[in-house]
């Protein structure tokens, strides 16, 4: 008796199982509330080391680095654009993209979470189904990013998302003051993203970048603040962008147009292929 | 028989603690997960098929004159430009497709292409910013009744310009009134195969213009997605609200037969003339 009960108990709750197992494809309650819209908190601004002012940061960079750096500045405050890639408007790139210009958002999925970063497009995904970073992949700005999910606290729900991303292309900078990335473009990114234990409506990063520019490992926290009730404003950069780069040389354009220099004293670029 | 109902009690008590965690129902959602790509060339359809008013029609013609000349008519992607809706939809590289219970997510590496459709029940805002993607509402329909979605509808309002269908430079109106509105399917007998037919209601119209746009699903699971960087090469720059090249040696150069360079008046020095 005691048998057929204990089958017909376990039959009844298998079908049950399997019915829900069906139906039940992804358990998102084993994944924290991410939704919303995340900025960075009012007053930070788009600097690499939130906690300290540009120009300021204090990057471990190697002599070699810190004298490019420093030509750099000295070409920005000539009104070029030093190391700084961005403005012809290609993506920030890892791990500068973390600097969230313009609002992110965080889809979490089993297998992949993305993170949607309106300024310049920048999509990250990060693959969780358990993969290894493949032998042979293209480069990119983004990079090939690999996460797992970590339970920190045994509680039985994921809390912190840890990524490592690979396979980055050049040319990048860790944000507008043009602190550089190796030319070897082999920076390895590790990050562990998590909310705040005290307010769920502040999500942390911790950022640390390897990169042959670096005498050590450099690790930042970022923080993002949850908007909810989120409005996506559009952000095309390429739109009233007023900076060219034409031969070797970066010009702007004037409010009304023309083609001006961007340095003091800076010659007209060639028009050799004008007819004469 | 006290010990077999325990039993029978606790699968029972550890299916109903399953059910309480299945917050999203994936299963009710059609599998649209993996890489899709375009079937025919990305084109919208031809363009004398286009039921333009007789204003628009002299508007595209003039636009086929200025492209045979060299120049880029009324293709406003050149400088990369959203192509924005529902240009989009030509799928100019492989997009994924991200079901959420909140939002269905296109994303498509390529200009600035991806989408957000917003499936959480939500009325039009009273106010909108016009974007290129546009405002996209979605609603899931379980057509054939069998509890599961197979028809996501989606309309689109809240779009600016300038935009084309695609690079032949079919119009829309300058007014920007556009409204779009979208069924998204998988083939009954073939699931790799996506259907998205897309009605475009536009004041440059004399009716309302339906086309159906073809997918099919890549076979890999774990599909490559390329990154696809506009500004990076691109070979167009405005300058006086006139398209120029840019050479291979990255100078600048006429884009149509005889002409005139830009004015250099902000330069008060010409530049010395590289070596030719």
């Amino acid at each position: 008796m005691l048998y057929r009960n204990t089958v017909g108990a376990f039959a009844l709750a298998s079908a049950l199982l399997m019915a829900m197992g069906v139906a039940q494809a992804f358990d998102d309650s084993k994944y924290p509330d991410w939704n919303g819209q995340w900025r960075r908190p009012p007053g930070v601004n788009n600097q690499w080391d939130p906690s300290k002012p540009r120009y300021k940061e204090g990057a471990p960079l190697t002599p070699e680095y810190q004298a490019i750096y420093e030509a750099n500045i000295k070409d920005q405050e000539a009104g070029g654009m030093g190391t700084d890639p961005t403005y012809t408007c290609i993506p920030d790139g890892m791990p500068r993209a973390m600097n969230v210009i313009f609002p992110m958002e965080i889809i979490i999925m089993p297998k992949t979470t993305y993170i949607l970063i309106e300024y310049l497009t920048m999509l990250r995904r990060i693959f969780t189904d358990g993969r290894d970073f493949p032998k042979e992949f293209p480069s990119s700005f983004m990079g090939y990013s690999i996460g797992h999910w970590v339970d920190t606290d045994g509680d039985g729900h994921y809390d912190q998302l840890e990524i490592e991303t690979r396979n980055l292309k050049n040319p990048r900078a860790f944000d507008s003051s043009g602190i550089p990335l190796h030319e070897d473009a082999e920076t390895v990114v590790k990050e562990k993203i998590y909310a705040d234990k005290a307010n769920p409506d502040v999500l942390h990063d911790e950022i640390t970048t390897m990169d042959h520019a670096l005498t050590r490992p450099w690790t930042v926290v970022k923080n993002y603040n949850r908007v909810r009730n989120e409005i996506w404003v559009e952000s095309i950069c390429s739109e009233n962008n007023d900076h060219l780069k034409l031969g070797n040389d970066v010009y702007m354009r004037s409010a009304d147009g023309f083609l001006m220099p961007a340095k003091k004293g800076q010659a007209a670029p060639s028009l050799k292929y004008f007819e004469k | 028989m006290l010990r077999g109902s325990i039993g029978l009690c606790a699968l029972i008590a550890l299916v109903g603690t399953l059910g309480t965690a299945q917050a999203f129902d994936e299963s009710k959602y059609p599998d649209l997960k993996g890489q899709w790509n375009r079937t025919t060339a990305p084109r919208w359809e031809s363009a004398k098929n286009a039921p333009l008013t007789p204003e628009y029609r002299a508007v595209f013609e003039a636009n086929v004159k200025d492209q045979a000349e060299g120049g880029q008519g009324d293709t406003p992607t050149f400088t990369c430009l959203s192509p924005g809706m529902p240009r989009v939809m030509n799928a100019y590289e492989p997009f994924e497709i991200v079901v959420t219970p909140q939002s269905t997510h296109i994303l498509m590496d390529h200009i600035h292409d991806s989408r957000r459709i917003l499936t959480d029940g939500r009325d039009w805002p009273a106010d909108i910013d016009p974007s290129f993607a546009g405002y996209s509402i979605g609603k899931w329909l379980d057509e054939d009744g069998d509890g599961r979605y197979d028809v996501l509808v989606v309309e689109t309002r809240a779009l600016r310009g300038p935009r084309s269908y695609d690079s032949t430079g079919i119009p829309f109106h300058k007014d920007n009134q556009t409204i779009i509105k979208e069924r998204l399917w998988l083939d009954k007998a073939n699931s790799n195969t996506l259907y998205d037919e897309i009605t475009v209601i536009d004041n440059a119209l004399t009716r309302p213009w339906t086309t159906t746009k073809k997918y099919v699903r890549g076979p890999n699971r774990k599909p490559v997605w390329s990154e696809s960087v506009c500004a990076e090469g691109n070979q167009h720059v405005v300058i006086e609200d006139e398209p120029y090249m840019l050479s291979s040696d990255g100078y600048l150069m006429p884009s149509k037969k005889g002409q005139k360079p830009p004015d250099l008046t902000y330069f008060k020095t010409r530049n010395k003339q590289p070596a030719e």
